[in-house]
């Protein structure tokens, strides 16, 4: 299968072309964020900043509630990932494994849930959450949270656990060892790769997420990072475009990182589509 | 064995999801704003809600609205995604990575920070938009504004949406036509079939399931979207006449304590999605049904 | 065995809402802190005013301590919302004197009428903050300060262009602008004056100096009237100065990014209109040469009607403080507070304080909004913004425009 050397070529410049127009806001959000004032407010814009600096960074980092906010989100983040992945792996383990009554509504309900918009259950989980004083309050975002991620992680991890083949979990059970043992054992350590990446997407789904925190959370002590950092233009005078990049930056890091840990199971499966905004 | 496994999640959700859900019916007939918010209690009033809602021009004018927006949408990120992927098979494997490697950065920006980036780019003084425009001879877009009409802000909405949403069907489309058998392309291509034959008798069966399900996806997400036209455009420019559905139901129901009457637009907007969802859910039921 | 996987679930998930809890309870205010809603403006113009209450507060009441936290115009009532849903409100909030009446008549406030005497110059407040915070003759709120609208302008480039007079009327102010803006072409991006075409404090000041209105209350309705023949010819003239005055990109500007002060600052405008208070923000480089003037009218001679702004503070009627959050309103409010805040450009809340002053002047012929419940949700539809937008870009024609935003005033005002 010889192809021709030319297309080859053309192709791969189109390639190249692509790649730069994708990631052009990416760079310039991180290029912006080390520039200096004077490029940044020019009228005859640098590519790259002339001379770095980490101004930017320090005025975002110093504006308030930063850090408090940078702790919310991960409090809730990870309660909500720790709480899914438990109650979902048993969840997922009972469809992979067993043939019950009900089944067939449980997917539909799994599946059903993840095609609601959010938007459309933000006035009554409002209401309901303020009757019970859980408006502003994280453990309240937290179990809005759960009733998205649940049924993404059933789904995700089911996918992962069909493909343990049942004479592995047998041959441990002729060892005389209970079920629970041969969970442990075997099963276990099979799993972990799909538990890191089904907790991974959580993660970036619960860091991201929007709609129900801004809502929910009222007060700049309260927030998570997402709202923090969509209330930053708002701000006093005009926008700090410099400090707006370097903020947005900032929150974009550990999301890349765990992207790049997962990513080749990316390519996996539909169900990581679930992780877009 | 197997209820006891699924019981938790069942009763976590219907208490967390199904509560609220009789309470969204509940409050879609009854008055319910701030005077109700304070007391912690509603007036019932019936259907008023909804013969509000479905009397109101502006309802109507936002369905149609978000359905062009949604087919906009969905039609550019499925052709511009299936081409990409079409690429990633034709490359070299160092540029296959290196466009991979750029869509999965793509992939994972925050959607409230990527509206931070558009923002900035798009920006009327220094907006690096308008400078390469101009440079590149477009036209004069020196101090041009991207916000001032209607379509202008959509058209930059959905560039947001689209490059947000290309790196997910592009690697999906890509891995689905990796499934694709080799020796039948060539057997093929031997048997002298012309291109677009083999794409129609030997890729097309493999891809359509995934394409399927990517359309309805991206169909469902779209036509619910908030994040991006709320804050891009701007949570002050937000008027009856540049709603999308979620956008409609956020600003009347919440922003303006009109929980009744957002209740009410919720249940609609929910049905209309359910209807939507029908192909999807059926499709994935029957995966779920294979082991 | 199935109760030992029970168990374990049940563990984690104890642990799950223990941990919940103990984030969230952190955030929970101590009992002794006094929560203080205020606006940027506040944050921005007289920070040390607030912190002379604050201080003063605190000398008299040992063990408190004050919290302020500074809002934004655009969604302060949202997160208010928020904290009435909650039980978790603020002790004192600012509210804009045109976002009262929806919250007064749910019942979010409380009467304070008993406790009126308590505050300085309470027998002189001005009356149209009084009016703003009274619902059926109970008070709610404690007058703050006004502000009427004035030109901020670079008294340099106006010499530099010749022009030796301040204007007297709205086509000579005009002319005036259109001179400046052509001698300063060179200036990429300059503008003669920027205000914003959102701005519709300014577009509705030209509607009331033609003698237009917004809306009136008939046989228990309201009408809107944008679209009377006064209200148009007003609205006409506004984008007809507004085309000669403004690059079409500001169409749908609303003021507030940026803001006006910061593009005068920038050295990119030679005049904005706005709060008189102004002046704090046109930069360090430009302080010398700027100076303040009443808007003209189209009768010469005459000031252009203005909006009377300004901010009441509210006690919510969820706080459980509300003997301290009163004394924090009344040191927030006493004749030096409000000198001070008068020095800063704003119009103090008592009549009897009052000089002679530009912003003062300017207060002299004002307008106002429709005083109903919803008035409000005009605001927070955007449906003033939408209107301007669609007829400075020349999306709708002026007529066209003001008509549908009339409708859906109307439509909005009469909203049960």
């Amino acid at each position: 299968m010889s192809r021709r050397r030319t297309p080859v070529l053309g192709w791969n410049l189109v390639g190249i072309v692509l790649f730069a127009v994708m990631v052009f806001p990416v760079f310039w959000m991180v290029s912006t964020a080390f520039k200096s004032d004077d490029e940044i407010y020019s009228f005859t814009p640098t590519w790259f900043p002339g001379h770095p600096t980490l101004h930017h960074f320090r005025t975002a980092i110093d504006r308030p509630y930063f850090w408090t906010d940078v702790k919310n989100t991960v409090i809730v983040v990870l309660i909500t990932v720790a709480i899914a992945l438990v109650l979902s792996f048993f969840a997922a383990l009972a469809l992979a494994k067993y043939r019950f009554t009900g089944r067939k509504l449980f997917i539909v309900l799994v599946i059903g849930i993840q095609m609601l918009p959010p938007t459309g259950l933000v006035i009554p989980l409002y209401v309901v959450l303020a009757r019970y004083q859980e408006v502003n309050k994280l453990s309240g975002v937290i179990l809005v949270y759960l009733t998205f991620a649940l049924p993404f992680c059933v789904w995700t991890l089911r996918g992962f656990l069909i493909g343990i083949p049942k004479e592995l979990e047998e041959a441990a059970m002729v060892d005389g060892s209970t079920r629970l043992g041969a969970f442990v054992r075997i099963l276990l350590p099979l799993v972990a790769p799909g538990l890191v990446a089904t907790s991974v997407f959580a993660f970036i789904t619960s860091w991201n997420e929007y709609i129900f925190a801004r809502t929910l959370l009222s007060s700049g002590s309260t927030q998570t990072i997402t709202v923090w950092l969509s209330y930053f233009y708002g701000g006093a005078r005009s926008v700090d475009w410099g400090a707006v990049m370097a903020g947005s930056t900032l929150i974009s890091i550990p999301v890349v990182i765990f992207f790049l840990l997962v990513q080749r199971r990316i390519a996996f499966g539909l169900t990581a589509g679930a992780v877009r905004g | 064995m197997p209820y006891a496994l699924v019981a938790p999640i069942v009763v976590v959700l219907g208490a967390i999801l199904g509560y609220p859900v009789y309470y969204l019916v509940r409050l879609s007939l009854e008055k319910y704003g701030l005077f109700e918010l304070i007391q912690h209690h509603g007036t019932y009033i019936g259907l008023h809600n909804f013969g509000s809602v479905l009397h109101d021009s502006v309802f109507w004018h936002t369905l149609l609205r978000t359905v062009v927006f949604t087919v906009a949408n969905v039609t550019l990120t499925m052709v511009l995604g299936v081409l990409i992927a079409l690429l990633l098979v034709r490359v070299s494997t160092w540029v296959r990575l290196l466009v991979t490697a750029g869509l999965v950065l793509v992939w994972s920006m925050p959607p409230v920070v990527a509206v931070q980036v558009w923002s900035w780019m798009t920006n009327v003084q220094n907006g690096i938009l308008n400078y390469l425009l101009t440079e590149l001879h477009v036209g004069n877009f020196f101090q041009h504004n991207w916000y001032l009409t209607t379509f202008s802000q959509y058209s930059m909405v959905t560039t947001l949406i689209v490059w947000g949403a290309l790196p997910f069907v592009a690697i999906t489309v890509y891995a689905a036509l990796s499934q694709v058998p080799h020796e039948l392309v060539e057997a093929a291509q031997i048997d002298g079939a012309r291109a677009w034959r083999v794409l129609k008798d030997v890729t097309l069966p493999v891809l359509t399931p995934v394409l399927l399900i990517l359309t309805s996806l991206s169909i469902i997400w779209d036509f619910g979207v908030f994040t991006q036209p709320y804050l891009l455009i701007g949570p002050g420019q937000q008027t009856t006449s540049n709603y999308l559905m979620s956008v409609y139901l956020y600003v009347e129901g919440y922003g303006q304590t009109n929980f009744g009457r957002g209740a009410a637009i919720s249940i609609l907007m929910l049905a209309i999605v359910a209807a939507m969802s029908v192909v999807y859910v059926r499709r994935m039921l029957r995966v779920g049904e294979e082991q | 065995m199935r109760y030992r996987i029970l168990a374990v679930l049940a563990a984690a998930l104890a642990l799950g809402v223990v941990a919940a809890t103990a984030g969230a309870s952190g955030q929970r205010a101590q009992a002794n802190t006094l929560t203080v809603w205020l606006q940027v403006d506040a944050q921005n113009g007289w920070p040390n005013v607030v912190a002379a209450a604050n201080s003063a507060f605190e000398a008299s009441h040992p063990g408190w301590t004050v919290n302020v936290e500074y809002q934004q115009w655009t969604d302060h009532l949202q997160k208010f919302d928020a904290t009435i849903a909650g039980n978790d409100t603020p002790d004192v909030i600012e509210m804009g004197n045109t976002e009262m009446t929806k919250y007064m008549a749910s019942g979010a406030f409380a009467n304070i009428t008993a406790d009126k005497s308590q505050f300085a110059n309470s027998s002189k407040w001005l009356e149209g903050l009084t009016a703003s915070s009274t619902y059926h003759n109970k008070l709610y709120g404690v007058p703050y300060y006004a502000g009427s609208r004035v030109i901020t302008y670079r008294s340099d480039l106006f010499a530099k262009a010749g022009i030796k007079k301040v204007p007297k009327s709205l086509s000579q102010f005009q002319a005036d602008l259109v001179k400046v803006g052509k001698m300063e072409k060179h200036v990429k991006g300059f503008a003669p004056l920027y205000v914003g075409g959102e701005d519709w404090y300014t577009a509705l000041g030209f509607v009331f100096d033609y003698n237009g209105s917004i809306a009136t209350y008939k046989h228990g309705k309201w009408i809107g009237t944008l679209d009377s023949k006064n209200s148009i010819k007003g609205l006409t003239r506004f984008k007809q100065f507004f085309d000669a005055t403004q690059p079409k990109s500001t169409a749908n500007l609303d003021g507030s990014n940026p803001y006006p002060y910061t593009v005068f600052s920038q050295g990119k405008t030679a005049a904005n209109y706005g709060p008189a208070w102004y002046t704090c923000c046109t930069g360090k480089k430009y302080a010398k040469v700027t100076k303040q003037f009443v808007m003209p009218s189209h009768v010469a001679g005459q000031p252009m009607p203005g909006f009377l702004g300004g901010s009441d503070l509210s006690v919510p009627a969820q706080s459980s403080n509300k003997a301290e959050a009163l004394a924090w309103i009344a040191d927030f409010t006493s004749t030096t507070s409000e000198k001070a805040l008068q020095a800063k450009g704003n119009i103090p809340n008592a009549t009897n304080l009052l000089t002679n002053a530009v912003n003062d002047r300017a207060a002299a012929k004002s307008w106002f909004v429709p005083q109903a419940t919803n008035w409000v949700n005009v605001e927070n539809g955007n449906i003033l913004k939408t209107m301007l937008a669609q007829l400075l870009s020349g999306q709708l024609s002026v007529t066209k425009a003001a008509e549908v935003a009339s409708q859906n005033i109307a439509q909005t005002l009469n909203q049960s």
